[in-house]
């Protein structure tokens, strides 16, 4: 199963060079002598110059397993784990879109309960990850998603388009609280945001009780909290800085990094799951 | 009990609808809106604006049209009242029925005609909402359930909490893609001003499109042109003209009125979280 999600993810990276994608060259896209986009250009600002974070990201981070991973198959010789991904200069680890903690020397500080929980998401082989039955994907899921999202900047509400599961969120940025403990838990979770000089900081919380943060299954609670930090260092690259917060899975807030690169020219394609879902009987865990 | 999935969608629908009442919106008062003297927002304010001076878009609206309920249709769930006259303009579609209001009903091509008949004899049963799945853009303008307008200079986004629809107005200047384009659910959508009018076109549908619950159909020979005004600060007039030429033998107008939804959001609405209805649905 483990086979056919990983499969599944790389046909699904696979797709923007074989999919219909209406292409728009975008007269906002920098470019340099010889026509290609400028990913090193300055970062673009808005009316009030702010850093302009609209755009079709593209995650750039360390994938799935290593080369030569087997799947966890009946009969295959037991996994090792992939090498971890390369640190940053700033010493924050980067999230993957298998394991957000693979860059953490000793691990993530799982208290017993997420111990016992992630655990037992793997021995299932992941088979109850949401976007495997065209649930939507926790947020960092989403992040480290092969398939693209598009931000869309305006001065109240900064929405992103996720192509993955066709999601949906909106970062209030005109001034209100979060709500209170007690509202309906959310997917996604209830986000607000505001700027520290050019990055935007989101924090988010209000989740299900049920959130997987990666593939393997690293859990997210209704007492957790995300606090993203979105910076736009260039016209081509997007740094996000995550730092989890959950008492009730975690003896301390952890922090990962997220990279993701611009799509120039380009759009998000539909991608609805439920169409023609018929993998969900299909997967079988221990 | 044997109910037909046309009723049951109704039911639903009517279900929704004190849900908005009772759900846990999170409310934001907002320091935009217009207000009275006692606090209350003033729907017949002015039109706002956006930086460049087009009339701005953005704001949540509800639905302000009919659901079109055939008359009896559900035991102990009072008729609606009779439409009003319509003194100017095109007809309003209504939920249930986008021709309701048209002379002598739509212009339906025979083909069409049959594909009518067939999915109301199936009590609606395929009709895409009832399975999680994306509803077509005039089912989306008469839902009860409300809808986002995000209005930037590029692109004009509307989120549908019906079934968490994504929609882009891309408003840059790029074209729509060619003829043969992989179709969408919710087709390819550029749009301009015309004055204070933004005016969308939107081609690049399935062939399966169901404009309204009993089941007028769209193809993807199918052409979408939506005026957006908005008059007030309250209020959304959408003016849809479909062209069809499988479908339908010339093409129609029908008007949508929406109001503004002040101080609220969006709630989430994940209709595959806990979809049991499906296998239920029963036909003729």
């Amino acid at each position: 199963m483990m086979k056919e999600l990983l499969t599944t993810a790389c046909l699904v990276a696979a797709l923007p060079l074989c999919a219909q994608w209406p292409d728009y060259p975008t007269s906002k896209t920098p470019h340099d002598a010889d026509g290609k986009a400028k990913l090193d250009a300055p970062t673009p600002r808005t009316a009030d110059g702010k850093p302009d974070l609209s755009g079709i990201w593209e995650y750039r981070g360390p994938m799935i397993p290593g080369a030569g991973q087997r799947a966890g198959q009946q009969g295959a010789p037991p996994r090792t784990p992939p090498p971890p991904p390369p640190l940053p200069a700033d010493g924050i680890p980067l999230a993957t879109f298998r394991n957000i903690g693979a860059g953490f020397k000793d691990g993530l500080p799982l208290r017993p309960a997420a111990t016992e929980l992630l655990r037992a998401r793997k021995a299932e082989n992941s088979k109850d990850n949401p976007d495997a039955h065209c649930l939507p994907l926790g947020l960092m899921q989403l992040h480290t998603h092969p398939q693209p999202r598009k931000i869309i900047q305006s001065p109240d509400v900064t929405v992103i388009l996720y192509e993955a599961q066709a999601g949906i969120r909106q970062i209030f940025t005109d001034g209100r609280k979060l709500p209170p403990a007690d509202a309906q838990p959310w997917w996604y979770g209830y986000s607000i945001g505001h700027w520290d000089g050019d990055t935007m900081v989101v924090e988010t919380t209000g989740f299900r009780d049920d959130v997987w943060l990666d593939i393997d299954g690293t859990p997210l609670t209704n007492k957790g909290k995300l606090t993203e930090r979105f910076h736009r260092v260039n016209y081509g690259t997007l740094n996000i800085d995550v730092t989890v917060e959950d008492p009730t899975m975690y003896t301390a807030p952890f922090t990962v990094k997220v990279i993701q690169r611009i799509m120039p020219d380009t759009e998000l394609i539909e991608f609805i799951c439920q169409e023609n879902d018929r993998s969900g009987p299909h997967l079988v865990g221990k | 009990m044997k109910f037909s999935a046309c009723r049951i969608a109704a039911a639903l629908v009517l279900a929704a609808m004190p849900a908005v009442l009772s759900a846990q919106w999170p409310e934001h008062r907002s320091s935009k809106i217009p207000r009275t003297a006692d606090g209350k927002p003033k729907l017949d304010g002015p039109t706002p604006r956006t930086a460049d001076g087009k009339p701005d878009l953005s704001g949540v609206w509800d639905y302000a049209g009919r659901i079109g309920l055939p008359r009896n249709f559900i035991p102990g769930v009072p008729n609606e009242p009779p439409p009003p006259k319509v003194t100017e303009g095109p007809s309003e579609a209504t939920f249930f029925d986008v021709g309701s209001g048209i002379p002598g009903g739509l212009p339906l091509t025979p083909w069409a005609a049959n594909v009518l008949k067939e999915r109301k004899a199936e009590n609606s049963k395929d009709n895409p909402d009832a399975h999680c799945l994306p509803l077509g853009l005039m089912q989306l303008h008469t839902h009860p359930q409300p809808r986002k307008m995000i209005q930037t200079p590029d692109v004009t986004v509307i989120l549908y909490e019906a079934q968490a629809g994504i929609r882009q107005i891309f408003t840059d200047g790029r074209k729509r893609p060619p003829a043969d384009v992989q179709p969408w659910w919710y087709g390819y959508s550029t749009g301009h001003w015309e004055g204070d009018t933004l005016v969308v076109e939107t081609t690049g549908f399935r062939d399966d499109v169901w404009l309204d619950v009993f089941g007028s159909p769209q193809t993807n020979t199918g052409k979408m042109t939506e005026r957006f005004r908005r008059p007030n600060y309250g209020t959304l007039q959408i003016d849809v003209t479909i062209e069809d030429p499988e479908a339908y033998t010339k093409p129609f107008t029908v008007r949508v009125n929406q109001k503004i939804m002040p101080d609220t959001e969006l709630i989430e609405f994940i209709c595959t979280e806990n979809d049991r209805s499906g296998s239920h649905l029963v036909g003729k």
